[in-house]
């Protein structure tokens, strides 16, 4: 790989440590199969306890801060601008997103430059947000969205898709609604929601030939729960299609619950935004 | 007089911003509300990013920078066979400020790296033979990540804070390593923080006309300034002092800033120790 | 280390020499020499300036630094900026709004003091080129010596080898102020002071021998 010469450089090669770990410690066992109860306690179907805020980058336009147990991603958005490079007149305003994984945040360090999984996910990104904004209404323009994970607790897409949502509602661009996201994960004849980090470790890897049941793959789907509808499904994996209807239905009704927290969030900053200015009057009288 | 106004919705787009910063500064006064030396306050959180090694986030009003860092290991470098790695990088996002766009690092992003290294090398915080597992055989190299999630000025303080605070609360695992197998065991239950020596603290100035001062300055304050100018205490000792071009100033000013940093940095040790010593 | 009487080791920096117009295209060049240091500066300007670039007040002001060998990295882009910032100070930018000032400047030599040498080097060519300037900017480079704590003004590759700290500071012609600095190393507030007043002293050896480079080219048209 040719040395990046904007950055300072580390060794050609180096090792996690972590590939080294004593085998006889007991820490070190990997379950190859979804546990019957789940690490941290929760229900198949239960949520992460969630976090969200608004308003935490003073230079943008609109940002959000989301926390689901230990996933933590940041967001923000910026004030349209003429799309680059574009010859002719695009009717609709379009959605530069970029999402990346800071360095620090997943098991394997990730490089700072962004990797095909980063890129692959920008786009579910873009596509989860296009059809909650209005575009007809900013028609030649471009809003940027970007998407940072700090800790990677599993489900990252899913927090980057809500807190970028309550991004651009933060950042006052027209929508038709707020989109909330939800992972889901299928293995053998279980099935789980909001998976952490080693739940989708496992989700992602086919169970072996001996095994009944070779279900197995990570769903992951955003919603515009106020009208009803999907904006995007994105799945790997391969499971019966029988399987499908019960686990779209197991996340929509998520994504329905997710809504009203990301409502009182919004609502939170109007009624500070609100304030703000009553004190402001008052101080120039 | 309005004072107190929040930055980001109000003050944008400004028709004479020069003027506007001006009729601030006779009046004694700055745009935030600030009196001329006064910094804006600060907090530390550490360890809170469960995937790194250690990690911490350093705000000084409302920029905020997060510092990761990711321990591995590599091969020595042969002219120093008993030296570890210490890769610091800086990195200035287009999350965090309209001024920067997507792809490859930025010149200021670049520059901001360069100088959190000078400043780690010459403050010799972290004795690179403290990160040598076996001579010639194995070391560590600890990536650490500086990244910024917003730029309101003085990015570099919010920088070097944020890289002490994480290095404090580093801890690494015992490596077991067989120089003649080449075989390596990780205890990831024994952990052993490294030893550091001192805290270097660095604090941004910027300077406008007849020579002011000011300490700390946002990001408005730092583009309009004539000159910017950053100090870096440890202790007893400076490690750095660095000024790039701009108005020149005269020692008098050089004096004033040297005392108001080491103000700052007994301020910023205190609070990174507090930091760390509540959680 | 801290009560230390700081020895002076004799003031005199290593021998500089210089040629003007070294270089034919740009609109004004200089080769500098400081000891064994050796660096080319060119200037093109005022020119068109990129788009990208283009400022509608004052000239921007562009510097590329080539190192000896290999692409430019990291340690290079901090030397450009100091350049660039610097150069900025002292060129009046805006007499020439919309355009571009390129500053290109090729290591030729490293042997101590380099960013000084290049420092020096860009301003001889910018009197050479003959942009307006408000003053003129002279560089340099002293370190203090790890045993015997003693003052070196100007030191070589192998004088650096023993420094505990080095200090590079560019000051103007006019009020002898302090324009940009640049250090390594521990050092303290009394040493850095000291190291201040020696280069600020030093400093008017460099502008007596910009003034007797000019003087010598200017007989020549």
């Amino acid at each position: 790989m040719p040395v990046d010469q904007r950055r300072i450089n580390g060794p050609e090669v180096t090792i996690p440590y972590n590939i080294y770990f004593d085998s006889n410690a007991k820490q070190t066992e990997t379950r190859k199969t979804l546990p019957k109860k789940r690490t941290d306690g929760r229900d198949s179907t239960e949520l992460r306890k969630i976090f969200v805020k608004t308003g935490i980058v003073s230079q943008a336009k609109g940002s959000a801060y989301i926390e689901m147990g230990k996933t933590k991603v940041v967001c923000s958005v910026f004030d349209p601008r003429e799309i680059p490079n574009k010859t002719g007149y695009s009717l609709q305003g379009e959605l530069f997103c970029e999402f990346k994984f800071s360095p620090f945040s997943c098991l394997k360090r990730k490089i700072h430059q962004q990797d095909s999984e980063e890129k692959e996910y920008s786009i579910i990104l873009q596509r989860a947000l296009e059809s909650a904004v209005c575009r007809h209404e900013f028609p030649n323009f471009q809003v940027d969205v970007y998407a940072l994970v700090l800790d990677n607790g599993g489900s990252s897409l899913a927090a980057a898709i809500m807190a970028s949502s309550l991004a651009l509602s933060d950042a006052s661009v027209p929508m038709f609604g707020l989109v909330t996201a939800v992972t889901a994960g299928i293995y053998q004849d279980r099935f789980y929601l909001d998976l952490t980090e080693e739940e989708e470790v496992i989700c992602s890897k086919a169970p072996d030939e001996s095994t009944s049941s070779r279900n197995y793959g990570i769903v992951i789907q955003a919603n515009l729960p106020q009208h009803g509808q999907i904006s995007e499904f994105f799945h790997v994996g391969s499971m019966d299609l029988a399987n499908m209807k019960p686990t779209v239905e197991a996340i929509t009704t998520a994504c329905k619950e997710l809504c009203p927290v990301m409502q009182q969030c919004l609502v939170k900053s109007v009624l500070k935004a609100l304030k703000r200015k009553e004190n402001m009057e008052k101080e120039d009288q | 007089m309005r004072r107190n106004l929040p930055r980001s919705k109000y003050q944008k787009g400004i028709i004479h911003p020069i003027k506007y910063l001006r009729d601030y500064l006779e009046r004694d006064i700055r745009p935030d509300g600030r009196q001329f030396l006064r910094v804006r306050p600060m907090s530390v959180n550490v360890r809170s990013i469960t995937q790194a090694d250690s990690s911490s986030i350093f705000k000084i009003g409302n920029t905020t920078v997060v510092c990761g860092i990711k321990a591995e290991l590599a091969e020595p470098k042969v002219e120093t066979p008993d030296c570890g790695y210490i890769i610091p990088n800086v990195e200035l996002p287009p999350l965090c400020s309209p001024k920067f766009r997507p792809g490859p690092p930025s010149d200021q992003a670049q520059i901001s790296s360069k100088i959190v290294e000078t400043v780690f090398l010459n403050s010799g915080v972290l004795d690179p033979r403290n990160l040598c597992i076996s001579k010639n055989k194995l070391v560590w190299v600890l990536y650490c990540d500086l990244i910024c999630i917003d730029y309101d000025g003085s990015v570099m303080d919010a920088c070097v804070g944020a890289l002490m605070a994480a290095l404090k609360t580093l801890t690494l695992p015992e490596v077991e390593h067989n120089p003649d197998t080449g075989a390596i065991i990780v205890h990831p239950s024994k952990r052993l923080s490294v030893p550091l020596k001192g805290a270097p603290v660095c604090t941004t100035f910027a300077l406008f006309e007849d020579q002011l001062l000011i300490p700390d300055p946002t990001e408005e304050e730092e583009s309009l300034a004539l000159a910017r100018l950053s100090l870096v205490i440890d202790g007893e000792e400076l490690c750095g002092v660095y000024k790039a071009g701009g108005i020149p100033i005269s020692q008098e000013v050089l004096m004033k800033s040297l005392s108001q940093s080491k103000k700052r940095a007994e301020l910023v040790r205190k609070l990174i120790d507090t930091a760390i010593s509540s959680t | 280390m801290e009560g230390t009487e700081i020895v002076e080791d004799e003031g005199i920096l290593r021998p500089m020499k210089c040629e003007l117009n070294h270089l034919t295209m740009p609109d004004g060049s200089a080769m500098f020499m400081q000891g064994d240091t050796a660096v080319v500066a060119g200037i093109y300007g005022p020119v068109e300036a990129r788009v990208q670039k283009m400022m509608y007040d004052k000239a921007s002001i562009e510097v590329v630094y080539t190192p000896i060998k290999g692409p430019p990295c990291v340690d290079d882009r901090m030397r450009e900026q100091i350049i660039k910032e610097t150069c900025e100070a002292a060129l009046i930018a805006t007499l020439h709004p919309g355009t571009a000032i390129c500053i290109n400047v090729q290591e030729l030599q490293d042997s101590g003091g380099l960013l000084a040498c290049t420092v020096n080097a860009a301003c001889l060519a910018l009197i050479n080129s003959g942009l307006s300037m408000k003053f003129m900017i002279g560089a340099v480079n002293c370190m203090i010596e790890k045993d015997s704590q003693k003052l070196i003004l100007d030191p070589d590759t192998t004088q650096i080898q023993e420094a505990k700290a080095t200090f590079t500071f560019i000051f103007d012609s006019s009020k002898k102020d302090l324009v940009s600095c640049q250090t390594t190393g521990r050092f303290t507030e009394k040493e850095f002071l000291y190291s201040f007043d020696k280069c600020k002293e030093a400093s008017q050896c460099v502008f007596q021998f910009f003034r007797s480079i000019v003087t010598k080219y200017a007989t020549r048209i």
